[in-house]
């Protein structure tokens, strides 16, 4: 789940924080710099891990800054595919389910990763997975008594694996405008998005596979 | 900004949970030394040389970041709350023998299987790899785990502690919490309180 990646970058450290150790200080400024951001092709950083290497400061013509080239090592949320995790059920829609793992809200399952056979209820606005029907259709599902359905509810932590994950780098570019008048531009796409699958035996909510396990002690 | 390796090598979640708590409790040492800072400040006048102040240097999203991971990980449904870090070197040593790869081996750490469903998951083709073993590796897996967990006391306590000082905290600074602003006002009736009494003593 998480990952230290070795990255290396030019420091500026303000002269009013020359009284700090220079490690300390320049952990501060790589935190205050990455922590909670999301580069691209590596994932989102949490915080530094520790520092590999640091040059000596150079000062720059123009500030008073002293320049480190800094080799570190960071800490970096970064599921890697076929990897399992625990998650939160953020919220669920037509389309599938969104997880959170509180520090991280980038997480969907989309509608081909769900158990089947399993359907949308707009009534209770989640999904649920009817084990062992033979019904096809949306409308069949929908119509099988709510005591056999098993729900997914908002707020269940579920155990998913990560299928997939994505980044984009979308510019910002200039704002457009038709006849002088700005044009709404579409939602950005968030940086970094992962795409989680339950669609398979021990995944989707705790809960069912602890009452799996009740059962099969029961009947054994 | 240069990427040299973007995966150096994995991370066990109890490992960022023990880096996050030591940055947790270095910012509670901080914010107490910020505070003092404060007052001494504010005895010495406002006329005194402003001292610099630890907590400048903490960014909000290193606060954010914290808080949230932290949260994730302690949460009860997490088995870090178990976890020892000699209990852990006992799991891995006693994964070595059944073959399985660094990322199998990491996820058992992570998520502490103690069901055969939840090994099922992590490990592919089990069947055919462990067989018989499952049970051993399910059974090193639970003795790995604090019975009691002893550590999920000390969590309990930093975040009572954290609270506590982030109150003063925000209540020095005053700026942008909603309820910081609650504790001023209680603050200025003491005052005034004070100043009614010191009315009385003129009349």
């Amino acid at each position: 789940m998480f990952v230290l990646s070795v990255l290396k970058d030019k420091i500026p450290i303000h002269p009013s924080r020359f009284g700090v150790p220079p490690e300390q200080a320049l952990i501060n400024e790589i935190n205050k710099k990455y922590a909670n951001r999301v580069l691209h092709d590596v994932g989102l950083c949490v915080c530094v891990f520790d520092i590999a290497e640091a040059g000596e400061g150079k000062i720059r013509y123009g500030d008073g800054f002293l320049w480190y080239t800094v080799i570190f090592r960071m800490t970096v949320f970064r599921p890697f595919p076929s990897e399992v995790i625990l998650a939160k059920v953020k919220s669920s829609d037509q389309d599938g389910i969104q997880l959170s793992v509180g520090f991280f809200d980038d997480m969907h399952v989309p509608l081909i990763y769900l158990p089947q056979p399993s359907a949308f209820d707009p009534n209770e606005r989640a999904h649920f997975w009817l084990p062992g029907s033979e019904a096809a259709s949306a409308h069949e599902l929908l119509d099988s008594p709510v005591s056999e359905r098993m729900y997914i509810d908002q707020g269940e932590i579920m155990r998913v694996r990560v299928e997939m994950d994505e980044f984009y780098d979308d510019e910002p570019g200039p704002p457009k405008a038709t006849e002088g008048v700005q044009v709404q531009r579409e939602a950005r796409r968030p940086p970094y998005t992962i795409t989680c699958s339950i669609a398979e035996q021990g995944l989707g909510p705790i809960t069912w596979w602890k009452s799996a396990q009740a059962e099969a002690m029961d009947e054994g | 900004m240069e990427v040299i390796n973007s995966r150096a090598s994995l991370l066990s979640n109890y490992e960022v949970l023990t880096l996050l708590r030591d940055l947790e409790s270095d910012y509670i040492a901080k914010s107490k030394t910020s505070v003092r800072i404060k007052k001494e400040e504010d005895a010495a006048g406002p006329s005194a040389p402003k001292a610099y102040d630890p907590l400048e240097d903490i960014s909000e999203n290193l606060r954010t970041m914290e808080v949230e991971a932290i949260q994730y990980l302690s949460a009860e449904y997490q088995p870090m709350r178990a976890q020892m870090p000699a209990g852990i070197t006992m799991l891995v040593k006693s994964l070595a023998p059944y073959g399985l790869n660094k990322s199998e081996k990491l996820q058992i750490v992570n998520l502490a299987p103690t069901e055969p469903v939840e090994l099922y998951v992590i490990v592919e083709e089990l069947e055919d790899r462990l067989g018989e073993k499952l049970e051993d590796v399910l059974t090193s897996v639970r003795t790995s785990l604090a019975k009691e967990p002893a550590a999920a006391q000390q969590p309990v306590s930093v975040v009572a502690e954290m609270e506590v000082y982030q109150e003063q905290v925000y209540d020095e600074d005053g700026q942008w919490e909603q309820d910081a602003n609650d504790v001023e006002f209680v603050d200025a009736g003491e005052g005034a309180g004070i100043e009614g009494d010191l009315d009385v003593d003129d009349e």
